[in-house]
């Protein structure tokens, strides 16, 4: 059993490439669904709280109080589902979320520019090759503001992962397989000692995300 | 089958990477020997061609014919150990000099800077800072090579099917990766494949004759081959000889296995 974290850009395969490896290894998958349950801890609806989260990053420079608590919450939820020590998550900062976390396997995602472009105009019918272009450009430098101002990191540096994968020219079973050979290494067991600190981060994380409530 | 390359800083554990695949795959193992058989084959000295290799990109275009010719050796050597479909490369360059080839399994491998500094002062007995320093200079030689020769960010991680970091994933656990990696069918060395790989050393052989030869060896020259037919392109000034087609002609008729030469090269006047 391991936790498995998804990094990619959007469009690269990182569902598809989840749903894989949780079919191949019976872990759970979450990705965005983990907004909905957050949402609920605050009391909020999940259509806000997506809003809140992909915020360009110009709103989110003055770092609010209701904004941490979102984040807050969205991390309570994802330490939550680690809980059980196995988990496949394709959502979004899981490597930061979950960062030095014993058990956890943290991959990226890459794949080429076009083939991104080719898969969104495939997905939407009508949509013209610049505009495809331009949509996954502006999505791309919005995470990495966004995880820059979060984290002070860039989204790209590749010695916050494990393990890169690039599906330029591998298929995404072979991805799957490759990375589910990884999770099963020793370095990411759960054993019960690791799962003692996966519990004890998802309580320190409700005790945070209460006491937030509180003030 | 498959053709492993595994390219990382020094010091990043490739060679130890590099040995368990072998090990387990029962894979022949290569790394320097290239350079020494390069040198063997063209009748350089190891020591010299190695400082071909690495001299600082401002030296380079003095002796541009001897840099093209220890280039082509190199990846002509190496050539010769790929045509047999399975290898695990860990010297240099892997992922250019085998662009573009199928079957191929490109690594690369970072790991901590303090684990890596931590290796050299033991190895070297250095300090700390001389390590690191050593370590930045090793890293930055190669990074300037390859994007001297290629244009490229030896840390782009276009370049590779895989980055594997070493900060927490052990090597036996990375070796287990890769491994799970070179069996899928997207690296097997099927009979085309097979027959590519025999056209690029074709190719590279061709290429080190075209770079030795005293009438060519001052021309910029890529080729193709597929069977014994050899495509050359590059620019070539149309000199008032008239003749360098027909020397390029005869110095790639030259290596056996070679059974018709096509000319694709573009003439230009070289005094306009």
């Amino acid at each position: 059993m391991a936790i498995i974290t998804i990094s990619r850009g959007t469009l690269s395969g990182g569902r598809a490439t989840a749903e894989c490896l949780s079919d191949l290894l019976e872990y759970p998958c979450v990705g965005r669904e983990i907004l909905q349950a957050a949402a609920k801890k605050l009391g909020a609806s999940e259509e806000l709280l997506a809003k809140k989260m992909e915020d360009p990053p110009s709103l989110w420079a003055r770092l609010t109080k209701e904004r941490k608590n979102y984040l807050l919450a969205v991390q309570t939820t994802l330490a939550e589902y680690c809980e059980t020590g196995s988990l496949v998550y394709h959502g979004l900062a899981g490597q930061f979320l979950l960062r030095d976390l014993p058990g956890v396997l943290s991959v990226r995602l890459i794949a080429p520019f076009d083939t991104r472009v080719r898969s969104l105009m495939g997905s939407h019918h009508g949509m013209t090759q610049k505009a495809a272009e331009e949509f996954i450009h502006n999505v791309d430098e919005d995470r990495k503001r966004w995880v820059r101002l979060m984290y002070g990191a860039d989204v790209g540096d590749l010695t916050l992962y494990d393990l890169t994968v690039n599906l330029e020219s591998i298929s995404q079973e072979t991805a799957c397989k490759i990375i589910a050979e990884a999770a099963v290494q020793p370095q990411y067991e759960v054993t019960a000692e690791v799962k003692a600190k996966l519990e004890a981060f998802a309580a320190a994380c409700r005790t945070q995300l209460r006491s937030l409530g509180d003030d | 089958m498959a053709i492993i390359s595994i390219c990382r800083g020094t010091k990043s554990g490739g060679q130890a990477l590099a040995e368990c695949l072998a090990e387990k795959l029962q894979y022949p193992i290569v790394a320097r020997e290239v350079v020494q058989e390069a040198s063997a084959d063209i009748g350089v000295s190891e020591k010299d061609l190695s400082r071909g290799f690495e001299r600082r990109p401002t030296m380079w275009n003095r002796h541009a014919s001897d840099r093209r010719l220890y280039i082509a050796a190199v990846q002509a050597a190496l050539a010769e150990h790929v045509v047999a479909g399975d290898l695990v490369y860990h010297g240099r360059a892997g992922q250019v000099l085998l662009r573009g080839l199928p079957g191929v399994l490109k690594v690369r491998l970072i790991a901590p800077m303090g684990d890596r500094v931590r290796k050299v002062m033991e190895s070297r007995e250095m300090d700390a800072a001389t390590a690191e320093q050593y370590i930045r200079h090793v890293d930055g030689i190669r990074a300037r090579w390859v994007k001297m020769m290629y244009g490229q960010d030896i840390e782009d991680p276009v370049l590779y099917n895989m980055v594997i970091n070493l900060k927490t994933m052990t090597v036996p656990s990375a070796c287990a990766v890769v491994r799970r990696a070179a069996e899928q069918p997207d690296f097997a060395i099927t009979p085309e494949v097979k027959a590519k790989l025999v056209d690029f050393r074709l190719a590279c052989r061709v290429k080190v004759a075209l770079a030795a030869a005293r009438d060519t060896r001052s021309l910029d020259l890529q080729v193709e081959a597929d069977g014994g037919v050899i495509e050359v392109f590059g620019s070539v000034p149309a000199l008032t000889s008239g003749q360098m087609g027909e020397q390029i002609v005869a110095a790639a008729r030259s290596v056996p296995g070679v059974d018709e030469v096509r000319l694709k090269v573009e003439w230009f006047d070289p005094y306009p």
